[in-house]
């Protein structure tokens, strides 16, 4: 089976705040730095993938932001809009039923259509061919909020289920084998050391790898802050402040405070990076630091995909994997 | 005018903002100020969030509202003067109890089994915001709160939120659904055919690509649905005029990171363009930022960065002799974070002079734990509201 970086499609789920974006990111970075023609995708049209790769913005058309490396928005109705030029040819009909109301109205009120042709479309954007050659050798998507991204990823074999024989419910089983296919797709989850966030991907974990059955990549543990501070060395420097002289008194009771800050999220990380690794079946678990920065530039995203790629390297992972 | 004044002017408050910034935890401690205060106060809150349910004296929160028990609030110190219930929002649970509410009788079993209703109540997007408006307007009409804190949908799916009326409205257009509440293979829809060829074409198109079933249940599921809509249009009109109200006010929640503050603004003036503006800012999560005392450490500089890391580590290295290590780390550490902090108060400096004068902004330190439970939530007051309620 091939490595989980040879895939051709890659999600990056996880809870709102916990920086899938910046991982989504990092890990199109990777991949296009190992030679592959990569296609990173924002979900939702919201720019923030686009932006930390140092796009303005991103469109339905990509946009080259770096050697072998693109950035694209997709998004549902305009999927199903380009879905639709495909099969209807005739442009003067397809305006026409692009204005029409029966259309705005099925398009509104179909159960989950929006969400089928998202996926449809990274499903098409990942097997689309140029001239006999694949266009993208690896599409990595930057998908919403854990719960949100699993009614997207569920909604392929929904659709295969409950739609009537018909075009939609062939593409539906396609769309939905090529996810299941584990030499094909991976889906990473990305968390943070905390309570809610581990809970929420221990859920997601056994969701996609239970009912789903969807293919598992990485679990990136973001934002480990690591440093810790014994409570005696604290209380000495903090008494030490308090006899201080006084410019130098509020310095050191601020360094106090600081290191206490530190150490209280090292202690916090510690514990649930530790419950995450007890309760996952796969040791594909991947941690990357805290970074402290004034301002999150392309100088903090190389550095933490370097990080990343050094994690992930593939001889570790078969390494692990065998152990 | 302060966050306080601001909440006791309000009878309902909305929190809205990204995923990930504390939402649900400012809205509950948001609500448990307004209980201390002496109202009779309710937090609806979308996350399952057991642990502020456990926190909170609760088995689990579910779509009605449960009182707080007075010894949960005894054990931790806290005598509110009104009262604190919470309730969670349920989906599937609320659209059921929809239909059961204005569904005529002999429809509800034929609704509730159309695979277009079950979809539509479990997996269409925005439903759950409809459903939370809906159980907006319940709370706001019952005249049982004095205080109605909501926590909403991670931002993009606040602005669902804000719209699910509006799109709701859309939706339930009464031309459009002339065609739909029709049986399918009635007269109709041959009609509809007949006069309107694209329509007819598109139809012939949908049938073809989803099977004839698809559009026999929408259609069938309007059909049943027919005589709910003109109350649903006078609901909606009602929820809208709660959401402007003058009653009403939002709150957005958000963290000093650049990317949750990028949607910050961009929710900001969404929500200024559906005339449902922002009242006030809880920056949350904020790192401190040392800044020396005027004529003191040094040049007299206010500003403590990384180009004083030297200087810093002397001065640990003076109050802890012969722990170098130690000292190298401290620094080092204290250095880390003053970059965070500088770079934050700048965004934050440039995100407060984008907003009005009259909107307040509070700042709420990142503490090192996570905050789940009431004397936890009664200690961000200081933070919000600059005291502590008097209990």
């Amino acid at each position: 089976m091939p490595g989980v970086l040879d895939r051709r499609v890659h999600f990056v789920i996880g809870k709102g705040g916990v920086g899938k974006t910046t991982v989504a990111a990092a890990l199109a970075l990777i991949l296009a730095r190992r030679g592959r023609r990569t296609l990173a995708v924002e979900m939702e049209a919201s720019g923030r993938l686009a932006a930390v790769l140092g796009a303005g913005g991103a469109g339905a058309q990509p946009v080259e932001v770096g050697p072998g490396l693109h950035v694209a928005a997709v998004e549902g109705r305009a999927a199903l809009e380009e879905y639709l030029q495909l099969v209807i040819p005739v442009k003067r009909l397809l305006h026409t039923i692009f204005a029409s109301r029966v259309y705005q109205y099925f398009v509104a009120a179909a159960p989950g259509l929006k969400e089928l042709m998202t996926v449809g479309k990274i499903w098409y954007e990942a097997t689309r061919e140029e001239a006999g050659l694949r266009a993208w050798d690896a599409v990595v998507v930057d998908a919403p909020a854990t719960g949100h991204a699993l009614q997207h990823l569920r909604m392929p074999q929904a659709a295969r289920d409950t739609f009537g024989a018909g075009l939609v419910q062939r593409e539906a089983a396609r769309i939905a084998a090529f996810l299941r296919d584990p030499r094909a797709t991976a889906i990473h989850l990305v968390t943070v050391a905390e309570e809610m966030p581990v809970t929420e991907a221990l859920e997601a974990h056994a969701e996609l790898t239970g009912p789903l059955g969807l293919p598992l990549g990485w679990v990136v543990v973001n934002r480990l802050h690591r440093r810790r501070f014994a409570a005696a060395l604290l209380d000495a420097l903090r008494t030490a402040a308090a006899q201080a002289p006084a410019e130098w008194g509020a310095l050191l009771a601020a360094v106090a405070d600081r290191a206490r800050e530190e150490e209280g999220w090292a202690a916090i990380n510690a514990q649930h990076l530790a419950a995450l690794r007890a309760a996952l079946p796969v040791a594909a678990v991947a941690e990357l630091p805290f970074l402290f920065v004034e301002e999150f530039d392309r100088a903090a995203l190389a550095r933490l995909s370097d990080v990343l790629e050094a994690a992930i390297a593939p001889a570790r992972m078969r390494a692990r994997v065998r152990s | 005018m302060t966050l306080g004044e601001l909440v006791a002017g309000h009878r309902v408050v909305i929190a809205a903002g990204s995923g990930g910034v504390g939402k649900t935890t400012v809205a509950a401690s948001i609500a448990l100020w307004g209980a201390l205060g002496g109202r009779r106060t309710v937090v609806l809150t979308i996350d399952p969030a057991r642990r502020l349910a456990a926190s909170l004296g609760l088995e689990s929160l579910d779509a009605e509202p449960r009182d707080i028990p007075a010894e949960v609030f005894a054990a931790q110190g806290l005598r509110p003067r009104g009262g604190l219930a919470a309730m969670m929002l349920d989906q599937k649970g609320a659209w059921d109890a929809l239909v059961e509410r204005h569904a005529p009788a002999e429809a509800r079993a034929r609704i509730l089994a159309n695979p277009f209703y079950q979809h539509l109540s479990q997996t269409f997007a925005g439903s759950y915001e409809y459903v939370a408006i809906e159980q907006l307007c319940a709370l706001a009409e019952s005249g049982r709160w004095d205080l109605i804190v909501v926590d909403t949908p991670p931002t993009r799916h606040a602005l669902d939120f804000l719209e699910a009326p509006r799109r709701l409205d859309d939706f339930l257009d009464r031309k459009v659904i002339r065609w739909f509440v029709r049986p399918y293979f009635s007269a109709g829809w041959s009609a509809l055919r007949a006069v309107n060829r694209t329509a007819g074409f598109l139809l012939r198109r949908l049938e073809q690509a989803t099977g004839v079933s698809a559009l026999a249940e929408i259609s069938d599921f309007f059909g049943s649905m027919s005589g709910l809509f003109d109350n649903f249009h006078e609901r909606i009109e009602r929820a809208t005029a709660i959401l402007r109200g003058a009653e009403t006010a939002f709150v957005l929640v958000t963290s000093p990171e650049e990317q949750v503050l990028g949607d910050a603004e961009y929710l900001s003036s969404k929500m200024a363009a559906l005339h449902m503006p922002l009242r006030g800012v809880v920056m949350n999560r904020v790192h401190a930022e040392f800044r020396a005392a005027a004529g003191g450490r040094g040049g007299g500089r206010a500003e403590v960065g990384p180009e004083d890391v030297a200087d810093v580590a002397a001065a640990i290295g003076r109050a802890l002799p012969g722990r170098p290590e130690e000292t190298a780390a401290l620094a080092e550490n204290f250095a880390d974070y003053q970059a965070l902090a500088r770079g934050e108060s700048l965004r934050i400096e440039q995100f407060a002079a984008g907003l009005s004068r009259r909107v307040p902004l509070v700042r709420v330190p990142n503490f090192a734990r996570d905050v789940h439970d009431l004397a936890s939530l009664a200690a961000m007051h200081a933070h919000l509201f600059g005291a502590r309620v008097a209990a």
